[in-house]
């Protein structure tokens, strides 16, 4: 009985201790889920994953990026519209102390899917992304499902340019 | 005669409509090509003096070098501790330094002539900083972000365009620093290896 007491007290101290790491670290299980580091290469490998399922839309933004943001919702919305045809890949190219405003900008407009954190060198990113992206911030590259471009583009963007080029890759 | 006219005009159509099907790259305008020659070098800009200037004559003995900048990106700012001394070691290798703000849209936004000049005495400027009309000049040079540099031998022929260094963030810990060595390089005669770099950077704010 006594020794049952203390295996039900060790079992509690180590849960406390747990959940005040995860505190902490300022990340729970989740919220790796939300947004997960991932290099140059490891981006393309996520986007070909997709080939013969979805179209693809690829977005890379920042939270001190004003267009980004502005154009973020529509993407969100889009995502949601199409949701059995296309998968939003969103890249945070934020600085690494600038993680955790990512992530609360990512629950503010409600994105419940992975999406990336830039890591590495700008230059073997760019390249990665796309050898016609000269590294401004926003971009955006949409794939058909057999993975061709449709259309990329530096800028921010309306919501009727990236639903017209979505649905073309849809039907492409 | 109607027929004649058809032969022609079908295949315009038919073009037009091809078009329509091909990949979309939206482009401001290309990016000038290493070896090319320094475009609208007689164009006046206005320092933040109040000093009006062109490319020519901002250019030195050994070249020139143009940064596009400007007061509201963050990677500017990351960036920024590296732009006096490397002003400095362009001068000192005879070849003149310009930045140009080319952020026309936001110009009432914190791009305005007296934000630069707020940006220039801030942070020390100690080389030319002039406002790009229009951003004329980024258009020109088929700049896409700040910050962009681009840098000519004296013969006003690009040498070098792209990032500073490859560590926007920290200066102590760039391993490959582009813009110096391609400066050492130009004066001393060495080939510059890499030409073009990229890097991640804001978007320029063209007029609309």
């Amino acid at each position: 009985m006594r020794n049952s007491k203390y295996a039900a007290f060790f079992i509690c101290f180590v849960l406390f201790m747990v959940g005040s790491i995860n505190e902490s670290a300022g990340q729970t299980g989740s919220d790796k889920e939300l947004l997960k580091d991932a290099s140059g290469k490891e981006l393309q490998e996520i986007i070909s994953s997709y080939q013969g399922d979805k179209a693809v839309l690829v977005n890379v933004w920042a939270t001190w990026c004003a267009p980004c943001i502005e154009e973020f919702p529509y993407i969100v919305d889009l995502q949601k519209k199409y949701e059995e045809e296309l998968h939003v890949v969103f890249i945070s190219a934020d600085f690494p102390g600038q993680r955790s405003k990512a992530l609360e900008f990512l629950q503010e407009q409600n994105v419940n899917w992975t999406t990336y954190f830039k890591t590495g060198k700008d230059q073997a990113f760019i390249e990665a992304l796309s050898s016609d992206w000269s590294g401004a911030l926003p971009f955006t590259k949409v794939l058909n499902k057999d993975g061709e471009i449709i259309a990329s583009w530096e800028q921010g963007a309306e919501y009727e340019k990236f639903e017209r080029y979505i649905k073309k890759a849809i039907n492409n | 005669m109607r027929l004649y006219k058809l032969l022609y005009v079908l295949p315009i159509l038919l073009g037009v409509g091809l078009l329509a099907f091909l990949p979309v790259e939206d482009k401001i305008s290309d990016r000038l090509e290493i070896g090319s020659k320094a475009p609208l070098t007689d164009v006046k800009v206005t320092d933040v003096s109040g000093e009006v200037l062109t490319l020519e004559e901002v250019a030195d003995k050994n070249g020139l070098l143009v940064n596009f900048s400007c007061n509201t990106c963050p990677w500017v700012e990351a960036w920024e501790d590296r732009y006096n001394p490397i002003s400095k070691l362009a001068e000192e290798n005879d070849i003149g330094v310009i930045m140009l703000n080319p952020n026309a849209a936001i110009r009432d936004d914190g791009e305005s002539m007296k934000d630069m000049q707020a940006r220039a005495k801030s942070s020390g400027y100690d080389f030319y900083y002039a406002l790009d009309e229009g951003a004329k000049l980024a258009e020109a040079f088929g700049a896409t972000r700040t910050p962009d540099v681009f840098l000519f031998n004296s013969s006003m022929e690009l040498v070098y365009t792209g990032a500073i260094d490859d560590n926007a963030k920290a200066a102590e810990e760039v391993e490959q620093p582009f813009l110096k060595n391609a400066i050492k390089n130009l004066v001393s005669g060495k080939g510059i290896d890499p030409k073009t770099t990229k890097a991640l950077g804001c978007t320029i704010k063209w007029p609309k």
